[in-house]
């Protein structure tokens, strides 16, 4: 059903390759430099080659084609059943009107066809007004690349006013929540979009490349009981990451994360037991044995 | 054949890709040997699919092949592009381009038209080409079911149209973001593939992406279910007729579940899609009500996805002290009670208890409160037991002194 060729990178390849040539300027570096975007590294031998030799019928030799309009292929229906379920979502107002449409398109689900049974309760408040304008100023700013002005609370109930670059708006789904990242004074923030109590658009700020932010490299011993190998690398199979085997049943991980992770990354660690042993970095040993100790002690 | 880098069947790529996506420490040698040219082809194709985030690894024992992807600085999950590889033949793509150039103006067309129509391409071309009627006649019937098409009756005749265009211009933000958070989401990439330049607004924490490959698994799961029917699906080459009930989804581990009313055993069961093979989508379930009634109980006696078939429940309790500036602990333990209490009982002191199928599932959670917990209770000794041996073990594991690290 999903799997389809109309869904292709070959398709969309070969749709922008004719579109400019119905525009009436195809050159070869043209086709090169659109399979090199729409489709896969290796598909810049066997795209020009069937639109050449003739295998696929749309081109003349002098680069023009034999189609006559700029092809635009229609929604289908999984693609329309898709749209009307993300209108059903709680979070679409965030982005769009819900539309009205009269097709007699069924959902293709519905929000409650889904359980997110370990997802945190405290989520955002998304059919709150307020919230919906500052996302929205905010999703503006982003796209539109300029400062924003913030009016926040902080996590212990004060107020703020800031002026920042606003990076990218970062939603997890095990938080249901989304946070502005954003740069300031040459710091990173991010900022829980439910603590914004006002945002204001400003002026353009310019081609500003931020640096990365800052990653830490953790290390861990991993022993394969009650098969723990699998729950652990998908656990943490988001990250960047590296795995050793060393034997049957020991291996060696190391994963990148970002600094400011650093507590939950502790006890989602702790959370597997004796299968899993942080070997570096040193403080993040020594926060673990910390908890370890408290608790023998209780 | 020779080889493609565009592929006919997804199933034996779908597990190329999860072993070196979420393993990444296989060398060739530990493939079956039967397949090391299956795999040469395999591994060559998800490279040029995901070049830059394949990384590899020479040791003594061979080259190791892994995908290294941080998916929180990933602007689209790049496990999609699985499903914009699909082989197709000269014919396949002939017939697209040609059938939307003919229709583009909002013609209608009855087949007759559209071969002498098709006519005017192949007498312009340098190289000879045709699609013969019988071809076209069997893909206008395709993508009409595809829904690329429509039909109208013209006495005994079809005449073929396209049909009405969305815009789709002012969804763009909604598909960025649904395109990854959705369970189906590469069915927002695809809609994405249509604008010439993609919204680059979101990132996503905690994101799970492996999901992606059970994509053509769970869309049939939910059409079967939006229709009411029974699925047979087939996994560890075995067959299981259910009804679907609902989607089980792990923000913690990325892991989804069908949770189906199986009719062989007469009850609801959880079936990991990552391990399902193949769906076949039945009849119309007329009991569908009843098996959904059974849900709501069912549901509030689980910790996750585990019930072992049991009736009974069992109980936890856990008693953990929480210092005066240690406020964020409260909320941690209301928002992640799932179906459990907690209640204060001292001044420093909180209770958390739940009634649940599985208590050992609770295990990892509980664990999270390590160097808190005061007492941990159960009529299932093996968790209270797990726990405590556990710690002991760890404090073992980390040298047993806290100043000797």
């Amino acid at each position: 059903m999903l799997f389809n060729e109309i869904y292709s990178s070959y398709y969309s390849a070969v749709a922008a390759i004719i579109s400019r040539a119905v525009e009436g300027e195809l050159t070869d570096k043209d086709i090169y430099d659109i399979v090199r975007e729409k489709a896969f590294s290796e598909s810049v031998v066997a795209i020009p080659e069937a639109l050449k030799n003739g295998d696929w019928p749309f081109m003349l030799h002098d680069n023009s084609t034999v189609i006559n309009n700029t092809p635009e292929m229609p929604l289908s229906t999984l693609e329309k059943r898709w749209l009307k379920a993300i209108m059903n979502d709680k979070r679409i107002r965030l982005f769009a009107q819900p539309v009205e449409d009269s097709d007699d398109i069924e959902p293709l689900y519905d929000a409650d066809d889904f359980v997110y049974f370990d997802r945190y309760t405290n989520g955002d408040p998304y059919e709150d007004e307020n919230y919906i304008v500052n996302f929205r100023v905010v999703l503006s700013a982003i796209k539109q690349k300029r400062k924003l002005r913030i009016d926040f609370n902080t996590q212990h109930g004060e107020s703020r006013t800031w002026v920042l670059i606003p990076e990218k708006l970062e939603y997890s789904s095990k938080d249901d929540k989304f946070r502005l990242i954003a740069w300031l004074n040459d710091s990173w923030f991010a900022i829980n979009m439910a603590r914004i109590t006002g945002a204001e658009l400003l002026e353009y700020y310019g081609d500003v490349t931020p640096p990365e932010r800052e990653k830490k490299e953790l290390e861990l011993a991993l022993v394969d009981q009650r098969n723990s190998l699998e729950r652990v690398m998908l656990h943490f199979s988001h990250f960047e990451k590296e795995t050793k085997k060393l034997d049957d049943t020991h291996y060696n991980i190391k994963l990148c994360y970002m600094a400011e992770d650093e507590n939950e990354l502790l006890i989602r660690v702790l959370s597997f037991g004796p299968a899993l042993k942080v070997l570096a970095p040193f403080d993040f040993v020594k926060k673990i044995r910390e908890r370890l100790e408290k608790q023998r002690n209780i | 054949m020779p080889y493609s880098e565009l592929i006919k069947n997804f199933e034996r790529i779908r597990d190329y890709m999860r072993q070196f996506y979420v393993y990444g420490f296989k060398s060739r040698n530990d493939y079956d040997a039967k397949s090391a040219r299956s795999y040469d082809n395999e591994r060559r194709r998800i490279e040029s699919w995901l070049g830059e985030y394949m990384e590899f690894r020479q040791d003594n024992d061979g080259k190791r092949v892994f995908l290294s992807v941080d998916s929180r600085s990933a602007a689209e999950n790049p496990l999609y592009k699985a499903f914009k590889a699909k082989s197709f033949t000269n014919n396949d793509i002939a017939f697209h381009f040609y059938i939307l150039d003919t229709l583009a103006d909002g013609e209608k067309c009855t087949v007759a038209d559209l071969m002498e129509r098709f006519t005017d391409y192949f007498d312009s071309l340098d190289e000879p080409f045709v699609l013969d009627e019988s071809t076209v006649r069997k893909k206008l019937k395709e993508y009409t079911k595809l829904g690329l098409l429509k039909t109208q009756k013209y006495g005994r005749e079809l005449l073929y149209s396209l049909p009405e265009k969305t815009d789709i211009q002012p969804l763009e933000n909604a598909a960025a973001f649904f395109s990854e958070d959705s369970p189906l989401g590469v069915i927002g990439s695809f809609i994405l593939d249509k604008f010439d330049e993609k919204p680059d607004i979101f990132r996503f924490k905690h994101h799970y992406i492996l999901h992606a490959l059970d994509s053509d698994i769970l869309c049939d799961i939910l059409i079967a279910r939006q229709e009411k029917r029974n699925v047979e699906i087939e996994q560890n080459e075995m067959y299981f007729t259910l009804y679907p009930v609902k989607i089980y989804i792990s923000t913690q581990t990325g892991r989804h579940y069908l949770l189906g009313y199986d009719h062989r055993h007469k009850r609801l069961g959880f079936f990991r899609l990552d391990t399902i093979v193949s769906v076949k989508i039945l009849e119309s379930e007329p009991d569908y009500e009843e098996y959904e009634a059974l849900y709501s109980d069912f549901a509030s006696k689980l910790w996750g996805v585990s019930n072992f078939g049991r009736e009974k429940t069992e109980h936890v309790e856990m008693t953990i002290h929480i210092a005066d500036n240690e406020g964020y602990i409260i909320d941690r333990l209301n928002r992640e009670k799932r179906n459990g209490k907690v209640e204060k009982i001292g001044d420093n002191t909180y209770k958390f208890t739940a009634d649940v199928f599985d208590s050992i599932e609770m295990l990892p959670w509980i664990r999270t409160f390590t160097g808190r917990i005061i007492e941990l209770k159960s009529d299932n000794e093996q968790l209270v037991q797990r726990f405590y041996s556990d710690v002991d073990e760890m404090i073992k594991m980390y040298g047993g002194d806290a100043d000797a690290v």
